[in-house]
């Protein structure tokens, strides 16, 4: 499968047509041939495209380049496939206690908005509390328990609405 | 200008030559009551003379550079690490407990604090700079004013607001339209704004007023001519405090952002010589006058038609002072030390030369973009030209963050070159060559305005950024090196690696194959 | 090593002549093969789109490593079987390169007849975990299928090498450590339910993925339960209560990166140190093998000429060259890999049978290993040859080749007849792969001396029994076996009964025999050792 970058705000692909007697590949449908891929780590290299040097400066953290090319500063963005896949899927809607136990306390309400990885409601179980995160981007679309309630291991406690166009 | 003349820490005679009197040096140990890329240039010439430093951090910039390269350094703490930096008492403190004899303010924090200047003196320590009585002169804008109208040097035509707003008005526009209104406490853009029409005159001096409260503690403000496409045209002094004063030229820093200075130089581009000569004595005339003491640098605005008038007198050395080293080959910094020291100045007039141009451009972590909004970021990856004409001031480590804790200038890449259009060939080149990657920078930007036609014509004024906005703003990369980019990104990535060079044998030469 | 020095003329008119008729029979093939692999139903197809699922083909394609070779056995696997309703046998199996490890492929396909298994699907399945294990080859099913072909279940099912064999050779290889994955992307049910549960990795499509022993019907009707598929086998409740698959997607896209995330994590096995020279293109243009093989079976062509258009170089050390000519023996590269080549240039007579059985020997003693490539109607017969023991020295060759240790891969050029089948590693002799080309054509005795033979017997019965000899019924006992014979012996009979593991152009033979070669090398070479020759 493609390798997907984003840069400047468009994504483009970066296809492997050949790998022998050089690397050839296909950004956008121009075929580039590439050569002395160099070392990867941060600091200044060089590569050779389509049979001409092409020094710049790279460096790159939790999935962004940071590259500096005939004289410009650029950022790339990585897309790791798989967190597109998951993201187009739509994701959970729903969470689930992972043990029997109470509701300490409730963060958001229905109605509210939620990323994904935010907290929405805090639980205790044999005397650890855990907070229970959104699956995804969202909307709250119920509580299903309150504070001090109790609840049964893998029972729903909180709905997100369903994302429209969900089959 | 060869490496010979530009020297750092030797500037144009021997130590012996300065301090008759003492053949060491003239202080043993200096507080440098700063951090960052001024404390690091502080310290170098520290070390040149043979003084022992010590630096002064907050807990999160304990490893900063400036901090490793100090002989010693102590904490001080504050409930930001700029407050700490604010906390006169607790550096002079440390000063104290550290033995110091001198305290070197640095430029910006409590450089221009009078109540720090006066502290520091009562405490038994030697401030680098003027008097805590020339600072507060200075400090205050209307007095300032007022005392460079009395001693002969230009001012811009201006009105103080009394209670009565009829009158004030009334005044203000006989000074007539485009008017500034600026606070007297103030500086750095804040608490000012043009007024174009006499009705809008009352609202804008009431919200100048609040700003200027809130800002500075002080709601004075007054009206001032607005001068239009102005030059900001400033003068290096050194004074030794008995009236006596030079100047070491001037500086242009006319390429201004949100009222902040991103491009300077020295000497001024297309200046006539009657003017230059008439601002610098102007600002000698200023210092004597003042019997000013040290470093300090008079601001002019410059308007096309040769007038000129006072701004203010920055009682410090200025973030630009590279620029007049790199034409004059002096140590300002030492300078300011042997002056602290002995009381005397360096040098005679007669022996300051200029030689060359040169230019300096701050870096900064911001988006040109987006209306220069600082960025955050870290500094994944440094790679800095070397070349004897260029000078990167800098407290940068790789992988060190930069977050909203302190200003986001993050250097000053500072040229020199034979003529203006040498300097400007090589400024646009370092900046080519300069990388400095993990955070969004102003540095594309600050070559493009050098390779500006109006830039290399030296047709400046304080609106430059605004008037060529939409030729500076970026143009999408061709897909030529789009490409380039992506295929540089992807082959860093370990993914991609594993893709391309994962693959065995035969399989990689066959490639793709179908039955 | 020598380049062969090739003696055809391109210009001639048989070449011509050839050459015309073998690019016919390749498009034929090729035709063949492209309806198979993708002429479907317009409604099986839009019944895929409307359960988002892709089509099995697209999995493939996207599951191997981009800009890499993909050999695909079998194509035309149940082509003249069940009036051609399971394409390619229901099923797509081959070798490729999945996260830079080789790997054995098999996938069902779910736009026939929903993936459902017929006989030949059973047999297809378990030809390819043979491979797998003969090879150490690890496996990724891409699994989406119906289950038995009811109708036919008796020849799915009940014996030895049916669909139970698929079980065991997944035990089998899990002992040998041979890992195997599931990608589940449609209903594993019953039997099928084993494939996930019998691989040590699975990973399951919410929504479409399911694997239980029976489906909410069968349950409905066994105990009255009535129950969902997703709550019954669904991916949410095998990933996170049963533990019957280990990782759920969200989507079928998902499922793929998630199992060549997996493969990555997988060992690259230690391969045997096979001999290897740096790869040459060959130095004749291999489409010329288009214009040596004849028109007509009975025709002979020169085998050197066909091996100077699949060898690195075109380079060949001929072993024995002035010794039992009709059997060429000799070393050459295929992509860098050395290998002994056997072919034949006619029948074989004493002589060539002991140099193939000394070649043999020779090979097995250097690690090096074969590729036959075969045109052979039989041992020589007659007085002369029976009394120099022409069986003695065919069994020979026989006991060599079947107890060789190399790998062993049979392309099968032009003709396979009697028991010069055998000593050419045949089908029986477990050669790792066997290829054939369009134009082959194989049986216990070519078409006209079968029905030449069986009409004598005809006229010899006939006499026995009455006295009058009825020529119509001759004739028609002629024609008859000749019909018979005719569809039997084509490689497309052939290759529909899995007797071969695919069609290929003779162009793709090198290729083909390179991904062979190096897929073979994960397996060590057994024991040295031989039964006795009788000289």
């Amino acid at each position: 499968m493609a390798v997907k970058l984003t840069l400047a705000g468009e994504t483009h692909e970066i296809e492997i047509v050949r790998r022998r007697p050089h690397l050839v590949v296909r950004i956008d449908g121009r075929l580039h041939e590439v050569a002395d891929l160099g070392a990867t780590g941060a600091g200044p290299g060089a590569i050779a495209v389509d049979g001409e040097p092409v020094p710049f400066v790279r460096a790159e953290s939790l999935g962004t380049t940071f590259v500096r090319l005939a004289g410009r500063s650029f950022e790339v963005r990585y897309v790791d496939p798989r967190d597109a896949a998951e993201a187009g899927s739509g994701g959970r809607d729903e969470i689930h206690a992972p043990m029997p136990g109470a509701v300490v306390s409730v963060h958001k309400v229905a109605g509210e908005a939620v990323t994904r990885g935010e907290t929405v409601i805090t639980i205790e179980s044999m005397k650890l509390q855990t907070a229970l995160v959104a699956p995804r981007d969202g909307v709250v679309g119920a509580v299903l328990k309150q504070e001090g309630e109790t609840f049964e291991k893998d029972e729903i406690v909180v709905r997100l609405e369903a994302i429209a166009g969900d089959a | 200008m060869s490496p010979a003349t530009i020297s750092f820490g030797r500037a144009s005679a021997a130590p012996e030559e300065h301090f008759p009197s003492a053949a060491a040096a003239p202080f043993r140990k200096v507080l440098v009551a700063n951090r960052g890329e001024i404390a690091v240039r502080v310290i170098r010439t520290l070390r040149a003379m043979g003084i022992a430093s010590v630096a002064i951090h907050h807990p999160v910039e304990a490893r900063a550079k400036h901090v490793r390269l100090a002989d010693e350094a102590v904490e001080i703490t504050g409930q930001t690490p700029v407050a700490a930096h604010l906390d006169g008492a607790q550096i002079v403190e440390a000063a104290l407990r550290a033995g110091a004899d001198a305290v070197h303010p640095g430029y910006g924090f409590l450089s221009e604090n009078a109540g720090f200047a006066r502290r520091v003196a009562e405490a038994g320590l030697v401030f680098i700079g003027p008097d805590a009585d020339t600072i507060a002169l200075m400090g205050d804008k209307i007095s300032a004013r007022d005392f460079a109208a009395a001693h002969g040097v230009p001012v811009a035509p201006s009105v103080m607001p009394t209670g009565d707003l009829d009158a004030f008005a009334a005044a203000a526009a006989a000074i007539g339209f485009p008017l500034l209104i600026k606070a007297a406490a103030g500086g750095g853009g804040k608490g000012m704004s043009i007024v174009r029409a006499a009705g809008d005159l009352a609202e804008a001096a009431r919200i100048a007023a609040s700003e200027a409260e809130r800002y500075f503690g002080d709601g004075r403000v007054y009206a001032e001519v607005y001068v239009e496409r102005p030059r900001h045209i400033e003068v290096q002094v050194l004074g030794d405090g008995a009236g006596g004063a030079i100047h070491l030229f001037e500086r242009e820093c006319s390429v201004q952002r949100r009222f902040q200075k991103i491009i300077e130089e020295a000497p001024a581009a297309n200046l006539p010589e009657e003017t230059r000569a008439a601002i610098c004595e102007a600002a000698v005339r200023l210092a004597a006058s003042a019997r000013y003491k040290n470093a300090g640098t008079v601001e002019f605005i410059l308007g096309a038609d040769g007038r000129f008038f006072f701004l203010e007198m920055n009682t410090r050395l200025q973030v630009e002072h590279p620029v007049t080293e790199m034409i004059t080959g002096l140590d300002l910094v030492r300078a300011q030390i042997e002056i602290a020291a002995t009381g005397r100045l360096p040098l005679a007039q007669a022996a300051v030369r200029a030689r060359g141009h040169a230019l300096e451009c701050r870096v900064c972590a911001e988006d040109p973009e987006h209306d220069f909004l600082p960025e955050t970021g870290a500094v994944l990856c440094l790679e800095v030209p070397q070349a004897p004409w260029l000078r990167f001031e800098n407290a940068l480590d790789e992988g060190q963050k930069v977050t909203a804790d302190f200003d986001p200038m993050l250097a000053k890449l500072v040229v020199h070159g034979d003529d203006r259009a040498a300097a400007i060939d090589r400024g646009v080149a370092a900046l080519g060559a300069l990388a400095l990657l993990g955070v969004r920078t102003n540095i594309d930007y600050l070559a493009a305005v050098l390779d500006h036609p109006a830039f290399r014509a030296g047709d400046l004024h304080t609106g430059f950024v605004a008037e060529h906005a939409a030729a500076l703003a970026t143009l999408p990369p061709d897909s030529a090196t789009r490409d380039r980019v992506l295929l540089a990104a992807a082959l860093g990535l370990r993914e991609v690696r594993e893709l391309v060079e994962g693959v065995p044998e035969p399989h990689a030469l066959i490639g793709h194959w179908r039955n | 090593m020598r380049r062969l020095q090739s003696m055809i003329s391109t210009s001639s008119a048989e070449f011509r002549r050839n050459s015309a008729h073998n690019r016919r029979l390749v498009e034929a093939f090729r035709e063949k093969q492209e309806r198979a692999r993708h002429a479907r139903p317009q409604r099986d197809l839009d019944r895929l789109t409307k359960q988002a699922k892709m089509r099995p083909r697209e999995r493939v394609e996207k599951l191997l490593d981009p800009a890499t070779p993909f050999l695909e056995l079998s194509s035309l696997a149940a082509n003249m079987a069940y009036d051609g309703d399971s394409p390619s046998a229901s099923s797509i199996t081959g070798i490729g390169v999945v996260s830079g490890r080789e790997v054995m492929i098999r996938a069902d396909d779910s736009t026939v007849k929903g993936g459902a298994w017929y006989p030949l699907t059973a047999k297809k399945i378990v030809r390819a975990l043979d491979i797998a294990m003969e090879n150490r080859l690890p496996v990724v099913h891409l699994c989406d299928s119906a289950g038995g072909f009811l109708q036919l279940q008796s020849e799915v099912f009940p014996d030895r090498y049916m669909a139970g064999r698929i079980f065991r050779n997944q035990s089998i290889l899990s002992k040998m450590g041979v890992k195997q994955l599931s990608l589940v992307f449609g209903h594993c049910t019953a039997g099928g339910a084993y494939i996930p549960g019998l691989s040590d990795y699975s990973v399951i499509v919410r929504g479409t993925g399911a694997v239980f022993l029976g489906g909410p019907p069968l349950v409905r009707a066994a105990t009255g339960e009535d129950v969902t598929v997703e709550e019954l086998g669904g991916a949410d409740m095998h990933t996170s209560v049963s533990g019957t698959c280990d990782y759920p997607a969200a989507s079928e896209d998902e499922a793929i990166l998630i199992g060549r995330e997996i493969v990555a994590q997988w060992d690259r096995p230690k391969k045997w140190d096979i001999q290897r020279d740096a790869v040459e293109e060959p130095a004749y243009d291999p489409e010329e093998l288009y214009g040596i093989l004849p028109d007509d079976i009975k025709k002979q062509f020169e085998m050197r000429e066909v091996i100077a258009r699949i060898v690195d170089g075109s380079r060949f050390h001929e072993y024995q060259p002035n010794y039992g000519t009709t059997l060429v023996c000799g070393f050459a590269n295929i992509y860098g890999f050395k290998v002994g080549i056997l072919a034949n240039n006619g029948v074989l007579f004493n002589d060539s049978s002991l140099k193939g059985a000394h070649f043999i020997e020779l090979c097995n003693q250097n690690n090096t290993p074969l590729v036959f490539l075969q045109n052979i109607t039989g041992y020589m017969i007659g007085r002369e040859y029976e009394r120099k023991g022409i069986t003695k020295d065919g069994a020979k060759m026989i006991m060599a080749q079947s107890c060789s240790r190399v790998p062993k891969f049979t392309v099968m050029c032009n003709g396979s007849f009697g028991a010069g089948n055998y000593g050419m590693c045949g089908r029986a002799f477990d050669g790792r792969l066997l290829f054939t080309w369009p134009n082959h054509q194989i049986g216990v005795m070519g078409g006209d001396q079968a029905a030449n033979t069986l009409a004598e017997v005809k006229v010899n019965q006939m006499k026995r029994n009455g006295g009058t000899v009825d020529q119509g019924e001759v004739d028609r006992v002629w024609e008859d076996t000749r019909k018979a014979y005719h569809e039997q012996l084509s490689a497309y009979y052939s290759t529909s009964e899995l007797w071969d593991d695919g069609i290929i152009d003779p162009v793709d033979t090198r290729n083909a025999l390179a991904v062979a070669i190096s897929a073979s090398l994960n397996a060590p070479l057994g024991d040295p050792g031989y039964g006795v020759f009788r000289f």
